[in-house]
């Protein structure tokens, strides 16, 4: 049986160090879509988002903790399926 | 070539896993009482009806240590203050829109900034009296939260308070306002209930179900218009707002996963505090719709953005895991969507001799904004009375309800509102209770007076306070001067203390 | 465990019993009466009035609806009819008392006037 899936979302502040944020998510999450609007940025995906460190720390080039993403997020739609220190989840549970 | 960042990681010392941090730092506290009772420790956790067989199935995903909290807290707010200096320093309140849209923040600091202090109040109290260390420790972090959002709201707005009215009072406002009773009844409706309670209304229904649609308007709406204070207020917010949600949609997922006995409890919940945070927010649609120069949306887009596709479409087959439904008079609110900023505006603009900020009606543009956005009912309904309104201007008068309205037990609104599909029929209800005659604004309101009668029974309704003399004295302005309302505050814009300051300030421009 | 006395559907660690905040008593010798201009969209609702129990139903019209009906400039007096208490049609006489006409504490009163 094939489950729906649904949207997931996260909106992030925009600035100039959520740049690197957001292409490591668009790296690893190549179907997430991408809406600009003032002062935000809006990703949207299908099933889940997956934020990984090690990718935002390519990015950045610098270390990051994953507790910084809480500077960038501004609102999310779905669930904090996982938050460690190497990996984010955002995704519905049902 | 190692990567400058993992040089980093390296020099740092080395750290638990945040998981094992987040236990040790926060359930690693916790212990067993050996010489007093659970029951007597924790006294509010049994009297509602639900039932709790482990507190420790509450997860915490954001798993945020006291350290990191202060560290990133504080950067948030380093973050924020520089802002404010800046905008001040370089008079940025000249760039707004119009002065006219300060009234949209002046409801804000009157109507949500003193929920922000009476949530961390609750908070606090939750943050003792939960039995399990994880959602106390949450609660903690929210009290602590809502704290800091009152203050930096207070301090984002005060830079306006040098300049325009309504921005002066806003806490003893918030206690006697007519309209303020609205989020403020709702809010005290939480508090005193018991403490699942409270976590279905105002974490689950307030800070979830429909904070997107509660906050995200005024704050793209201060970013519409020029006011970058507001605008970054919300964006440094919103961080600890998503903390928020996660403890509200944790704590739902946690009382129904505990017991199936909790489902009709919480369902019954979501049924009564959807239709008051929805009612608190028909304010927002009537700011959205009228009082921003610089309009962001309507608010039947961010209703059905917010509300229908993000939670009706995405949360609620969520929870439909658990046997939980949609709330109750959801169809009512999908109906309405159409007609609430006009019906809630209509209150405004009539009563606004009696309220800390201006209304006017709208000019041309912004009714041709408003027939496009709202094709099926605008043109019909609505339009007719502002150009009513156009005429009796037009004539040297400003129309105003002269009296006093009738108020909903519930929600505590004038009962303006209207029958589903018929736009032209107030929804006016009325019960019995002890022999006494109630009236409710609408199906929703009725429903929740007639669950728990003793309770609304008890409401202060604004106008029959008035009527009894407990507010000053029975004139209009001995009621103003209780309100605290000073010149230039209250009435029409368009001669506005407000608008006159604003004309002379930008007549200097050369261009 | 939780007290619940029969018939409060309050849940509360105590006897959850209150007196309303707009009883009668409160009144002293007035009451509440609302009355709603129908089919007037420049009132957003209906509007409340302090009035003494045994004031003459005409009197309340002329010295206390009207000044409010009057917020719209299009008011005329004369056409004011079709009268209801509550949904049923009423016709009291300008002279009888508002208590006398079943006019009771928080009764809805209606009419047109278009």
């Amino acid at each position: 049986m094939s489950e729906r899936l649904r949207q997931v979302g996260i909106d992030l502040q925009e600035s100039e160090e959520n740049r690197a944020l957001v292409e490591a998510i668009v790296a690893d999450n190549p179907k997430v879509t991408i809406r600009q609007l003032p002062g935000l940025v809006k990703l949207q995906g299908t099933g889940q988002i997956v934020i990984n460190r090690q990718t935002v720390e390519d990015k950045l080039g610098r270390g990051w903790e994953t507790g910084e993403f809480q500077l960038a997020i501004v609102s999310y739609v779905g669930h904090f399926s996982e938050w460690d220190d190497d990996q984010i989840i955002v995704k519905w549970e049902h | 070539m190692a990567h400058p960042a993992d040089a980093a990681r390296v020099r740092s010392p080395k750290k638990l896993p945040l998981k094992e941090r987040y236990a040790l730092l926060t359930r690693g506290l916790d212990w067993e009482p050996s010489y007093v009772s659970k029951e007597r420790l924790f006294p509010y956790t049994r009297y509602e009806g639900i039932k709790i067989h482990d507190w420790d199935g509450w997860q915490d995903p954001f798993r945020l240590t006291v350290d990191a909290y202060c560290r990133y807290q504080a950067e948030k707010d380093k973050r924020l203050y520089a802002v404010l200096d800046g905008f001040a320093q370089g008079q940025g309140h000249l760039r707004l829109s119009d002065a006219s849209y300060l009234n949209a923040i002046k409801l804000f600091l009157q109507g949500v900034t003193p929920l922000e202090y009476a949530a961390h109040r609750h908070f606090a109290f939750l943050a003792r009296y939960l039995e399990g260390p994880a959602p106390r420790f949450a609660a903690l972090c929210q009290c602590v939260d809502e704290l800091r959002h009152c203050q930096t709201q207070v301090h984002t707005i005060s830079n306006y308070n040098k300049y325009y009215s309504g921005f002066h009072s806003w806490s003893k406002m918030h206690d006697r306002l007519w309209y303020l009773a609205v989020p403020k009844s709702m809010f005290d409706d939480a508090m005193t209930a018991g403490p699942f309670e409270f976590l279905i209304s105002i974490s689950f229904s307030f800070e979830y179900l429909l904070t997107n649609l509660l906050f995200v308007p005024f704050m793209s709406g201060a970013s519409f218009n020029g006011d970058l204070p507001t605008m970054s207020f919300g964006f440094s917010a919103q961080s600890d707002e998503s903390r928020h949600m996660t403890l509200g949609l944790e704590a739902i997922k946690f009382l129904l996963e505990q017991d199936e006995e909790n489902v009709p409890i919480i369902q019954g919940w979501i049924d009564k505090w959807f239709w008051r945070a929805y009612r608190v927010s028909a304010l927002v649609a009537g700011m959205m719709d009228y009082m921003l120069p610089m309009p962001v949306m309507s608010w039947k887009e961010a209703f059905e953005l917010y509300f229908e596709n993000q939670m009706l479409d995405g949360l609620f087959p969520d929870l439909a895991f658990y046997g939980i439904d949609p709330p109750r008079h959801v169809n009512v609110a999908i109906a309405e969507k159409d007609k609430l900023s006009h019906e809630v505006y209509k209150i405004l603009h009539n009563f606004s001799f009696a309220a800390a900020f201006t209304t006017q009606i709208p000019g041309d543009d912004h009714l041709a904004w408003l027939s496009q956005q709202y094709p099926q009912t605008f043109d019909r309904y609505y339009r007719p009375v502002w150009e009513k309104h156009k005429r009796i201007e037009a004539a040297g008068d400003r129309m105003y309800f002269r009296g006093l309205p009738q108020l909903c037990q519930v929600c505590q609104l004038p009962t303006a509102f209207t029958e589903p599909g018929d736009p032209a029929t107030l929804s006016l209800r009325h019960s019995e209770f002890r022999g006494e005659t109630f009236h409710t604004c609408s199906d929703g309101c009725q429903w929740i007076f007639e669950r728990e009668p003793e309770k609304y029974v008890q409401a202060r309704l604004s106008v029959h306070q008035i009527y009894q003399g407990n507010c000053g004295g029975r004139s209009i302005p001995d009621v103003l001067a209780w309100y605290g309302i000073q010149p230039g505050d209250n009435g029409e814009y368009k001669d506005s203390s407000d608008a006159r300051c604003w004309a002379e300030w930008h007549e200097g421009n050369l261009a | 465990m939780a007290r619940r006395e029969p018939g409060v559907s309050v849940k509360a660690l105590y006897n959850y019993d209150f007196p309303s905040a707009d009883r009668i008593e409160n009144f002293g010798p007035d009451q509440l009466v609302y009355v709603l201009w129908e089919g007037n969209p420049l009132f957003c609702s209906p509007a409340a009035f302090r009035v003494p129990r045994t004031m003459p139903f005409g009197e309340f019209v002329t010295t206390m609806v009207r000044p409010w009906a009057a917020s719209d400039p299009d008011f005329n007096l004369a056409a004011m009819r079709g009268w209801k208490l509550f949904d049923e049609p009423i016709d009291p006489e300008p002279g009888t008392s508002l208590e006398a006409a079943g006019i009771g504490h928080k009764a809805l009163l209606r009419f047109t006037a278009t």
